[in-house]
């Protein structure tokens, strides 16, 4: 029965389900995860690499994680070839915004450029939809850190910890436990929080030592972001591997544990 | 070219570059702004010049800007000087028959902190002299100033003096530069940037 | 023979522009507003070809309040500056471009700092103190030059206002109508009389 309403996206089934959408999003559950958790003084962004083999050439870039804007950085779940287009694109996008106004690209409008792109894969002729998702961690003067999910139909919403890719469900749910909320309210996206850079970094790294089916965590399999403020500009750092490993000694200890279970 | 009046000057020190420029916005006789910016970082280590008509250089510097910076997220690195000035000499010939009124120096260290310095004139022909370039209303009298007084291996300090007279002198004999100018010298150690003051008329 | 001037102090800018729409030798109306409200902070005042003008603006009113529905977050004076300046650059290429020259004066809502843009019909653009356009630039400048301090107060912004419509009245040959005096600060745009300055 379903054979005639996913052999092309722009059909509603009879249960006005959009079935092609929902097996991008399914491969997208089977990819590497990507993590961000936001904190007071910046985002952390995790991925995992899947099937590093000990002939593949380390490429020198990371394959996971790119950089957007200046301003945003970007985690990818699903195929990759996929995500090369809209990245590239949300790239072009920013810059043609900073010509236009002189000023970086509010992380939202980047966001939501990139999820119309997606959507427009969902509705038009014969085509299939992008199978990626984008945790996109940026900083704009407005709003300040913004951490946003977006999934292949073109929906984004703003997290404070998210996940995606394999075992999101679980990550999801030790990020829940685990993340220390402010209970004051404040009218900007980081005063909701209690987490400290070193606190997201510690709490990515369980997650990780959790959600990733492996002996050990080591830096071949992991590729790790940050976006900070340095003097007042956001900073995007990507990790070199030997950082990584510097960053997997230091919480050793809330890796450990895990790896008893 | 002559419209809005400017002078940019380049010149090869000793393990460093300086990159200076007058400060002028003027339409032809009347001066509207004394604080106009004519020279721009695109990296830590490589500057531009845009001496001719404002509009173009305002719209140059953006575009290229845009370039520059797709440039760094694509490669995953920052742009080598020598690499600019091709890309800027490229830009300017896409608009070989409608060309921007414009004349770019570029100045930089490469990788290798090895100066490099580089003009084209408006439709991108490039030139990679070893000593100075310069652009603008007043290139004449810049020549003349940089011939007498360039020398070879000059320190940062002494290019710092050395281009600050030459550019000071040319525009002081140019009507429609001046007002002002600022001076970057490149060093690996970093970027000096100084702003000079001379006569307002 | 437009007269269209700015002075910009910390945290305020004050535009003038008179009032007379003329072709030609003729006055087609003589309580002309030449300047155009983009946001509750931010207003441009224009001179130059009057069918430009009209279409210009318009376009550029449109397309500031658009981004502020779209976004629900307004434009900053140096955006909304950038983003005149750019749609004027593109006309100047094409077949056929605006003639108009613009004033562009704004409060920064987020910092309070005040900012005046000069952009000519050329496109090209200058973050200025004070601003003038069109023939009476060479006699308010002269009068700016001498009394503009850094950090002036509204009260002496004024004053180098009075003294800029006298020199007006005085030595150029123009007899304007009126002028329309607009002071934008942090509370918004408020219009003055010239007797109330």
């Amino acid at each position: 029965m379903a054979r005639r309403y996913d052999s092309r996206t722009t059909i509603f089934s009879p249960e006005g389900r959009l079935y092609q959408v929902e097996y991008a999003m399914e491969a997208i559950s089977h990819a590497g995860t990507v993590i961000g958790i936001l904190s007071k003084d910046g985002i952390v962004l995790a991925a995992e690499r899947q099937a590093t083999s000990n002939l593949l050439e380390q490429s020198i870039g990371s394959e996971k994680i790119y950089e957007m804007n200046d301003n945003v950085v970007a985690g990818v779940a699903g195929l990759t070839a996929d995500a090369n287009i809209l990245i590239n694109q949300s790239r072009i996008i920013a810059q043609r915004y900073l010509q236009k106004y002189d000023s970086p690209i509010p992380v939202e409008q980047l966001v939501r450029r990139l999820c119309d792109m997606k959507q427009g894969y969902t509705q038009f002729g014969g085509l299939r939809p992008f199978g990626v998702s984008f945790l996109c961690a940026g900083w704009d003067s407005a709003f300040g850190f913004q951490l946003y999910q977006s999934d292949p139909a073109g929906n984004y919403s703003s997290w404070k910890a998210a996940c995606i890719g394999e075992n999101f469900s679980n990550a999801q749910s030790i990020l829940k436990q685990e993340y220390k909320d402010d209970d004051s309210e404040g009218s900007s996206s980081t005063a909701g929080t209690q987490m400290t850079m070193d606190d997201a970094l510690k709490l990515t790294c369980l997650v990780l030592s959790k959600t990733i089916d492996t002996a050990k965590l080591t830096s071949e399999k992991l590729e790790f972001a940050t976006i900070t403020l340095k003097n007042n500009k956001p900073h995007i750092h990507i990790y070199t591997s030997d950082e990584i490993d510097q960053v997997l000694t230091k919480y050793d200890s809330v890796i450990k544990p895990s790896n008893n279970d | 070219m002559e419209y809005n009046g400017s002078a940019i000057v380049a010149m090869v020190g000793k393990n460093c570059v300086a990159i200076a420029a007058d400060k002028r916005l003027g339409q032809q006789a009347l001066t509207v702004d004394m604080d106009f910016k004519k020279v721009f970082p695109m990296t830590d280590r490589a500057y531009i010049g845009l001496s001719g008509l404002a509009t173009d250089v305002k719209t140059v510097h953006d575009t290229l800007r845009m370039r520059v910076n797709l440039y760094k997220h694509r490669e995953e690195r920052v742009i080598e000087p020598r690499t600019m000035a091709h890309m800027v000499s490229h830009m300017l010939y896409e608009r070989r028959f409608g060309p921007y009124y414009i004349e770019p120096i570029i100045a930089g260290l490469d990788k290798d902190q090895k100066p490099f310095i580089c003009g084209t004139d408006l439709i991108g022909c490039p030139n990679f002299p070893s000593d100075f370039v310069v652009t603008g209303t007043a290139s004449d009298n810049l020549f003349g100033m940089c011939e007498a007084l360039w020398e070879p291996d000059l320190e940062a300090d002494d290019l710092f003096e050395t281009i600050s007279q030459a550019l000071l002198n040319a525009v002081d004999r140019d009507a429609v530069s001046g007002w002002g100018a600022v001076v970057h010298v490149i060093t690996p150690e970093g970027v000096i940037t100084r702003e000079i003051k001379n006569r307002m008329d | 023979m437009d007269a269209l001037f700015a002075i910009a102090g910390r945290d305020f800018v004050i535009s003038v522009s008179d009032t007379s729409n003329a072709r030609s030798i003729v006055r087609m109306k003589k309580n002309y507003d030449k300047t155009y409200k983009l946001s509750s902070h931010t207003l441009m005042s224009a001179c130059g070809e009057s069918g430009d003008i009209a279409n210009f603006a318009e376009y550029i009113q449109g397309n500031v309040r658009l981004y502020s529905v779209r976004n629900s977050q307004d434009l900053s004076p140096s955006e909304t500056a950038n983003f005149i300046r750019n749609e004027l650059a593109s006309s100047l290429r094409s077949r056929n471009p605006y003639n108009v020259n613009m004033l562009v004066a704004g409060v920064d809502r987020n910092t309070g700092e005040s900012s005046l843009y000069r952009i000519d019909y050329l496109a090209a653009m200058s973050k200025v103190p004070f601003a003038a356009h069109g023939y009476c630039a060479h006699f308010v400048y002269s009068v700016m030059d001498h009394e503009y301090k850094e950090d002036i107060t509204l009260e002496q912004g004024f004053a180098i206002v009075k003294n800029c419509l006298k020199v007006l009245k005085e030595r150029f040959i123009v007899d304007f109508p009126g002028f329309t005096i607009k002071v934008i600060s942090s509370s918004g745009i408020r219009e003055y009389s010239t007797d109330d300055i």
